[in-house]
């Protein structure tokens, strides 16, 4: 059930203090990261972007589709080309929490229990149809994306850095699925869909089939140090009163016109998804536009509406119509 | 931004607010409080300029706004209020003592206190009281005292109470006049307003409401004041059509206005059935304002009683019937008992000269028997100068703007005189020989009796009796102005038919142990030939009301009795005719006098009166004041034009119409460089205005790059593409509002793009094709 890929690559910009990059660099990155995962994934270029946006933005992602449109694909694709440790967890309705976390086992050898570190102990974590577990085993996962920490037997330990998540959850059957719990869907930043190829994507994808999967020949652009660099870079980009104000209009005109609104950490998590999205496109300043490409996706699975006709997403369709840029 | 609340007293305000900037709403609402204390100040300081007395008054004024500014941290409002009170009881008491009342009873005094007010609130102007001075300088004080103590305080709204009712009674009296009104009015609008605004901490940029108030109020004032037929005054006391001698020298009850040209009437007002001729007086002045006459005292009402003069030695009985109706009552001088229904409604002036209350009707008629007053000169050069102090209080007025010239040159033509009689003479003659007679002058401005004096040259009898009177008072003979009308055609042996043309105005002069005693500078030939001519010309036109059934059959004679009647003797031994009771009087004597030089002038004026009224002939005298005229209209023009332009920009800025305008020339013109930040969102907002004209505005909701990006989307569908510059200007733009700014280089590259766009949008010109 796990597995995990210890890849070295020298051939990326080792970080240059230490710290933080320059904007070109992570950009560059970026680029780097999203051309290779294209190796393996046709079209979809919106949501790679965006699920790189979100590995900088040091947030969790959430990917929901009907099986077969490649998912899990995109998940491992990312992960593969960040040189780093990647574990994956395939949630089944008999998944017991400590089968993600970790449990103590009793050393025969030592007569003392050791910890035996569960698959989120790892830099990237793939949660595979994560919807098809009970909430008690969902629930496992709530404490590490948010504070990245687990608690086992009364023992909290922290997490690796950089720790992402990238869950995938099937949208048909659901009598067979659980719902997620809204507090755990909140701590997503972003809901993505990946839809059906184009025909003329399918076609390539189809004459890609032939031969070796290319996953296996995927090779890593980018390490660990460096990504942790690339996300203290897209911390430091600077968000200007004009567009922190644009995003808490956003966020009021979501309150008032649905039954739940965005949560401050539905704001935090779109100026931080803007901030790496100012990065991709090599800009060290957030403008509205990036929090505009970023809003439907962040803000969209954080809204709870009463009526079937209309989604999240509607109404952040409706404030991004509504509410008037500065 | 509140920085004081001025309860409790030591509590001084504070200029500098905590940010250290001027609290220019302060310095606004306080200077409005000056103005609106300017405003009633300046309309007492006119009424001491006339009656004396104005350097007391500003004296007090001043005295006033110190003690208030050095009070306001000092006491508090309440011991204020009363400090005005007792201030102005001080002043109302000094006031009725000077008329008259003992100090004892001012207290109990209320009814005079009461009916003075009333009378005053009713309409009676400031210098129709008899000690108008005196009112003036006790009411001054407490409303400059308690309004600028307040302002002092901070208290702005109430502090325009005691200036605003101060105001309020001058505008009751009819004292203020329209500029004094209205700026006093918008100062205290002003005061309330800048105060309320200083008080809820508001910007002196929200004052534009403010501006746009004031201009409403100038414009409807303006508006107001053109509406046609606008009255003068109560009409039915009035004789005569507008423009008319009689008019302008009787144009309202209690004062007798002085104009520029005049107008003959021809009809026939009353006819006179007397034992002799006489002039028919109307009106008696005694104060002079510089520009009008004015009667002062209560009228009281005809009690059977009117007073005699000390030396009467026979009467003269006239019976008096109306032709037209009539808002006056002629009588020869001095009446002392009337008769007839009219009586019972009849009130008599402090002067002794009665009036209808209300006009009499044509075919009425009425009594009256007069004193005749007929010393001989002899007896007139020994009646010294030993005046009653009611005499000399009243008939020495003149207007504290007199200039020494004036007094200088009168010292001069009364150098050989020794009475006063031969002042009068003296001054008489001068006048009479100096100064044409003629009715197309333009009004001067300032002092009439000075200017006529000093810089015309000619002039009808208001200019030659005003001057005359004024001279008189300069060498501290008592005198007054009267208006009335001369004797009228002879038609019957004691019959005497009286037309509007005879309208007339001359002087009487006080002696004492003889009383008025009646002097006429106008030059008489040349009057009645100017008069007479008007009356042929109406009879030849067919004006029916010039004329009685009687009167239409006698030749008009130029020298028709009493006309041309002068009250004085050549050589000063015949009697002298004070009242024209003699047919045989000296006027032949008179006649040769001013019959050459001033004659030919006058002809040449005045031989056809309707053609020269156009105006179309100036002498020189008009020529001075058409010059000095309009520069008086162009400043008060001046400045209601700028409240009215100030109130527009207001309201433009209000509506949001300057800033459209501002923006349109914006497109084209980026205006000063400063901040480049500020100048690449500038040029933004430029580009984005152009770009709304070619293609579409951007929404609200749609950013800077989105707006860009949809517009190059669409351009690129069809010609032209938008230009690719417009990257650089959204960069600058972009990094100027969200990143950490942009250098001066970016901006002027920014600029410079939009610059060119503009350019090449600008309709015809700068088109590079």
């Amino acid at each position: 059930m796990t597995d995990a890929n210890p890849t070295p690559d020298a051939s990326t910009d080792p970080p240059t203090d230490g710290d933080t990059l320059r904007i070109d660099t992570v950009e560059r990155l970026c680029d780097d990261i999203e051309r290779n995962v294209a190796d393996v994934i046709v079209g979809h270029d919106d949501a790679v972007e965006h699920v790189v946006t979100a590995l900088l933005g040091r947030g969790h992602v959430l990917l929901e589709d009907v099986p077969g449109v490649g998912k899990t694909m995109l998940a491992r694709s990312i992960a593969r080309s960040v040189d780093c440790s990647f574990s994956r967890v395939q949630f089944t309705p008999d998944l017991l929490p400590t089968d993600v976390t970790g449990v103590n086992v009793f050393n025969q050898k030592t007569r003392e229990f050791e910890f035996q570190p569960g698959p989120v102990f790892g830099n990237i974590v793939l949660g595979d149809e994560i919807n098809r577990a009970p909430p008690k085993t969902q629930a496992a996962l709530l404490e590490a994306m948010e504070e990245e920490q687990v608690t086992t037997d009364g023992r909290t330990r922290e997490l690796p850095t950089p720790f992402t998540v990238i869950a995938t959850q099937n949208a048909v059957e659901p009598n067979r699925t659980y719902e997620l719990p809204f507090a755990e869907v909140d701590r997503f930043m972003k809901k993505l869909r990946l839809g059906y190829p184009d025909p003329d994507e399918e076609a390539e994808l189809l004459g890609r089939t032939v031969g070796d999967h290319p996953i296996e020949s995927l090779e890593a652009v980018t390490d660990r140090e460096t990504l942790v660099a690339a996300r203290e870079t897209v911390s430091t980009v600077q968000v200007a009163e004009p567009v922190r104000e644009y995003v808490t209009l956003l966020a009021a005109y979501t309150r008032e016109n649905a039954h739940i609104g965005v949560s401050p950490r539905g704001t935090i998590s779109l100026l931080r998804a803007a901030q790496a999205r100012a990065v991709t496109n090599g800009r060290e300043y957030v403008i509205p536009d990036d929090v505009e490409t970023e809003a439907r996706v962040v803000l969209g699975h954080r809204i709870k509406t009463n009526g079937r006709e209309r989604d999240g997403i509607a109404v952040v369709e409706d404030a991004l119509e509504r509410v008037p840029v500065e | 931004m509140r920085t004081e609340t001025a309860s409790h007293a030591g509590e001084r305000t504070v200029t500098i607010d905590t940010d250290g900037r001027v609290d220019v709403a302060r310095w606004l609402a306080l200077g409005c409080v000056l103005v609106l204390t300017a405003s009633y100040v300046s309309v007492l300081y006119g009424v001491t300029q006339v009656v004396g007395g104005s350097r007391s008054l500003l004296a007090i004024v001043g005295l006033s706004l110190a003690a208030a500014t050095v009070l306001a941290g000092l006491i508090r409002p309440r011991t204020a209020a009363m400090v005005a009170a007792v201030g102005a009881g001080i002043g109302f008491a000094y006031y009725f003592t000077s008329a008259g009342v003992e100090l004892g009873t001012v207290l109990t005094a209320t009814d005079q206190l009461v009916s003075d007010t009333v009378a005053l609130a009713t309409g009676l102007p400031l210098l129709r009281m008899v000690q108008a001075g005196t009112w003036t300088l006790g009411f001054a004080p407490a409303p400059v005292f308690l309004s600028w103590y307040l302002a002092a305080r901070g208290r702005y709204a109430a502090s325009v109470v005691p200036g605003g009712a101060a105001l309020g009674f001058l505008v009751l009296t009819g004292d203020a006049g329209t500029p004094a009104a209205l700026a006093g009015t918008l100062a205290a609008i002003g005061a309330v307003a800048f105060g309320d605004l200083r008080h809820r901490g508001g910007s002196i940029a929200q004052a534009d409401l403010l501006a746009v108030l004031f201009a409403v109020t100038v414009a409807l004032s303006l508006s107001v004041s053109v509406v046609p037929g606008e009255p003068t005054g109560p009409t039915h006391l009035t004789q005569g059509e507008p423009g008319t001698l009689e008019a302008t020298i009787d144009s309202a009850p209690q004062r007798s206005g002085i104009s520029g040209q005049v107008d003959l009437s021809p009809e026939v007002r009353f006819t006179v059935e007397s034992d002799g001729p006489a002039y028919w007086r109307t009106g008696v002045y005694d104060r002079f304002t510089g520009d009008e006459w004015v009667r002062t005292g209560q009228d009281r009402r005809y009690d059977g009683q009117l007073a005699s003069p000390p030396d009467s030695t026979e009467t003269v009985k006239q019976t008096v019937t109306a032709e037209t109706e009539l808002g006056i009552m002629p009588v020869a001088p001095q009446p002392v008992e009337l008769g007839g229904e009219i009586a019972r409604r009849t009130t008599v002036s402090r002067h002794g000269q009665p009036r209808p209350e209300t006009p009499l009707q044509p075919g009425e008629s009425y009594t009256v028997e007069s004193a005749v007053v007929d010393p001989s000169p002899a007896a007139l050069r020994a009646a010294g100068t030993d005046y009653p102090d009611g005499i000399t209080d009243t008939y020495l007025q003149t207007p504290e703007d007199t200039s020494s010239a004036f007094g200088g040159r009168t010292d001069e033509i009364t150098a050989g005189a020794d009475t006063p009689y031969d002042k009068a003479v003296a001054i008489e003659d001068a006048l009479e020989s100096t100064k044409r007679y003629s009715l197309e002058v333009s009004q001067p401005s300032g002092n009439v009796a000075e200017k006529f004096l000093l810089e015309m040259d000619a002039g009808y009898c208001v200019y030659f009796a005003t001057t005359m009177t004024q001279m008189l008072r300069e060498e501290g003979v008592p005198a007054r102005y009267v208006t009335g009308y001369t004797t009228g055609q002879q038609i019957d042996d004691d019959t005497y038919v009286v037309r509007g043309l005879d309208a007339h105005s001359w002087v009487e002069v006080y002696f004492p142990d003889h009383g008025w005693v009646r002097f006429d500078p106008t030059p008489s030939s040349t009057r009645s030939d100017v008069h007479t001519d008007r009356l042929q010309e109406a009879r030849a036109n067919g004006n029916d009301d010039a004329d009685t059934d009687e009167s239409a059959d006698v030749p008009i004679d130029g020298n028709d009795p009493g006309t041309d009647e002068e009250p004085r003797d050549g050589d000063g031994s015949d009697p002298f005719d004070g009242n024209g009771t003699e047919p045989n009087d000296p006027s032949d004597v008179q006649e040769p006098q001013n019959d050459t030089e001033p004659e030919n002038n006058a002809t040449n004026d005045t031989d056809d009166p309707e053609t020269s009224f156009n105006g179309t002939t100036v002498d020189g005298g008009d020529a001075r004041s058409w010059l000095e005229r309009p520069s008086a209209i162009a400043r008060e023009s001046v400045a209601l034009g700028v409240v009215a332009l100030v109130g527009l920009a207001a309201g433009a800025r209000r509506t949001g119409a300057l800033a459209r305008l501002r923006r349109e020339i914006g497109v084209y013109w980026h205006g000063p460089r400063r901040d480049p930040d500020r100048d690449a969102e500038r040029a933004f907002e430029r580009l984005e205005r152009l770009l709304a004209r070619q293609y579409r505005p951007r929404r609200r909701s749609e950013s800077a790059r989105a707006y860009l990006t949809a517009l190059a989307a669409a351009a690129a569908e069809c010609e032209p593409p938008t230009d690719p510059r417009l990257e650089r200007v959204l960069e600058a733009y972009e990094r100027a509002t969200y990143g950490g700014g942009v250098d001066r280089a970016e901006a002027d590259a920014a600029i410079a793009v939009v610059d060119d766009l503009a350019r090449d949008r600008l309709p015809v010109i700068g088109r590079r094709e």
